[in-house]
């Protein structure tokens, strides 16, 4: 049977399009691919609210059980899974407005609001960690920043397809190891290293090649991220002595000003006494 | 709602009777893997050896009948490595070192043989590069064998009225009739010709999986030119 | 270990630490004892308002601002009584007095266990 270009990229789209007509979602647009499948923005009928739907292009039916057991604020809620007449299946999860942090990253934001963002997938991926699931794919296009500054975690549990390098770790299985390796390569994404050559050891250290040379975990890795916006040593970093004096400095400056002040009054006192 | 929700299988999943192409090579390479290459593939090579070379039609028909029939032994589905290329690159690459052969001792031979397009549709083609050219091709044969197979399955298992309807709807090039006017047409109500559209939509997606997995290496490649068909 | 304990340790240490420089004036020498001692229990006492105040009210800059208020106030009363004996020495006295009041409050800010919070 012949079919025109225009029959032939009709028949692509409306064969591509989740049939949902035995689902409670209506179909409204396409959000975007990756992964192991589509996102679209569906309209619940029964709850009347929006939300979106992920149809997988393999099956991975344990994918969304997977996700489903891991209630944390910086993973997306699922809510209902289920199996298209086709045979794909879906998931229905949050919508979740906002931005993707390749986009944020570029945006105008402090170290101290980076960080905090990375803070946020950290603790998620711990908590996930502790539940025995593995994200596998953590990189920029699988997280989220929310309008309220709310940070999400998505595609869970979903092997690479064509891996992001620069956040893949090299090892030959993926386990929490390689997982922190990609935390790693958030962290060096989200702060240049030029803006500090702490938390630059940080992201080097969660990014070994070797395995053993990094973090034991996500919350190793996090505790040195929170002394470093603490002003304290990193275990990273074996710092230089005049980068020690400045770290002390910086953190205690109140102290040493008021204490130069009275060094100085004491002397000038001592001095001006004579006159 | 229609009843029946896909060809055979429990659970709505289209069951898979087509063997890989490795699977198929495994065995011996029986002459149904081999026509399976031919039918998705013939039409491509053809359009892709077009414009690469710059042939006419029928030195085009000649070449591209010369590859499939000197080429495409069993030691050509042997030697493939999934590792590095899509069958779909690797044939078009074999086709095109083919032909280069050919048209090289062709040129030693005359002089001239220059572009004789036939139609209006061909100029606008070869606008695009031939290996855009070949993809798009790919994509259409696909689903025009998978057109074939669903008018066949309807035909016999009397669903003719499905298939007009999508025969009417899908394949119909520019404007589209509404649902409404298609529901009088066929004097259905407009919820069946929703119904039976999305029938048949499904169906045919069964059918272009099929076809993809019989000339598909393993399911990773499989699962990669799925992607590259439906985006 | 509580603001208040913070306050009280830091006052004796400083305040004795801020007596013991009057012994680089040698007039002073003779009565050195009495002002070391008299410094400490004015840093104590400085030190025991500031923890409280830090118990009561988190906040760095008026932490500083109660200490240095409470160490200009009982640096003033010493030099007062000082004066009465002889030749006057506010300057000497009050001005230090007001930033070890000073470091006195930042201290207790910093450190020690705010109070807790009973249901």
């Amino acid at each position: 049977m012949e079919i025109s270009n225009s029959v032939l990229e009709h028949l692509r789209h409306v064969a591509a399009l989740p049939d949902l007509a035995a689902t409670r979602y209506e179909l409204e647009s396409e959000i975007g691919r990756g992964g192991m499948g589509v996102v679209y923005r569906a309209l619940d009928r029964q709850l009347d609210r929006h939300v979106a739907l992920k149809v997988l292009d393999v099956p991975l039916a344990g994918e969304a059980q997977l996700i489903a057991r891991l209630e944390h604020p910086s993973v997306v809620p699922i809510y209902e899974t289920g199996v298209l007449p086709d045979g794909r299946c879906f998931y229905a999860m949050k919508l979740v407005s906002g931005a993707r942090l390749d986009a944020y990253a570029a945006g105008q934001h402090t170290m101290s609001e980076r960080l905090r963002v990375i803070r946020r997938i950290g603790e998620a991926l711990a908590y996930a960690h502790s539940r025995g699931v593995i994200h596998r794919d953590l990189k920029p296009q699988n997280v989220m920043v929310g309008e309220f500054g709310e940070v999400y975690v998505m595609d869970w549990g979903v092997e690479a397809v064509a891996g992001t390098p620069a956040f893949r770790a090299p090892d030959a299985s993926l386990d929490q190891l390689s997982d922190l390796y990609s935390l790693g390569g958030l962290l060096r994404f989200l702060v240049p290293a030029s803006l500090s050559p702490a938390v630059a050891a940080i992201a080097a250290k969660a990014m070994s090649a070797d395995p053993s040379g990094r973090y034991p975990t996500v919350t190793a890795f996090l505790a040195d991220v929170d002394r470093f916006e603490q002003g304290l040593a990193v275990n990273a970093w074996s710092e230089p002595l005049w980068h020690r004096l400045q770290r002390f400095s910086s953190r205690n400056a109140v102290l040493l000003w008021l204490l130069a002040a009275y060094t100085l009054v004491k002397f000038l006192l001592f001095f001006l006494r004579k006159f | 709602m229609d009843a029946d929700t896909a060809i055979g299988g429990s659970g709505g999943q289209f069951p898979s009777t087509q063997a890989s192409l490795l699977e198929a090579t495994a065995s011996g390479l029986s002459g149904d893997a081999m026509n399976q290459v031919v039918n998705l593939y013939w039409k491509p090579v053809y359009r892709f050896l077009r414009f690469k070379f710059q042939k006419n039609n029928e030195d085009a028909k000649d070449l591209t009948q010369g590859f499939f029939t000197s080429v495409l032994q069993r030691d050509f589905f042997s030697r493939f490595d999934p590792a590095k290329a899509s069958f779909r690159t690797y044939i078009r690459m074999a086709a095109e070192r083919y032909a280069a052969n050919q048209h090289a001792s062709a040129n030693r031979q005359k002089r001239g043989g220059g572009i004789d397009f036939e139609t209006v549709e061909d100029q606008h083609i070869a606008a695009e590069s031939p290996e855009v050219e070949f993809e798009r091709e790919w994509r259409r044969q696909l689903f025009s064998l998978a057109l074939d197979d669903l008018s066949t399955y309807c035909q016999q298992s009397g669903k003719q009225l499905q298939f007009a309807i999508f025969q009417d709807y899908d394949l119909t090039d520019g404007d589209r009739p509404s649902y409404a006017d298609l529901a009088a047409r066929h004097r259905v109500p407009e919820t069946s010709v929703t119904n039976h559209l999305a029938w048949a939509r499904r169906v045919l997606r069964g059918f272009v999986t099929e076809r993809l997995r019989g000339t598909t290496s393993d399911s990773r490649e499989f699962h990669q030119e799925m992607r590259r068909v439906w985006k | 270990m509580n603001k208040i304990l913070v306050g009280l340790m830091f006052g004796l240490i400083l305040g004795a630490l801020d007596g013991a420089t009057a012994g680089f004036y040698p007039e002073t020498r003779p009565v050195l004892a009495s002002i070391l001692v008299g410094s400490s229990i004015k840093g104590m006492i400085v030190g025991l308002f500031s923890g409280w105040f830090a118990r009561r009210v988190q906040s760095t800059k008026w932490g500083i601002v109660v200490g240095s208020s409470l160490g200009l106030l009982f640096a003033f009363i010493v030099a007062f009584l000082d004066a009465k004996q002889g030749k006057p020495h506010y300057l000497e006295i009050m001005l230090p007095g007001f930033i070890v009041g000073a470091i006195v409050g930042f201290l207790t800010q910093k450190m020690g266990s705010p109070a807790v919070v009973k249901s």
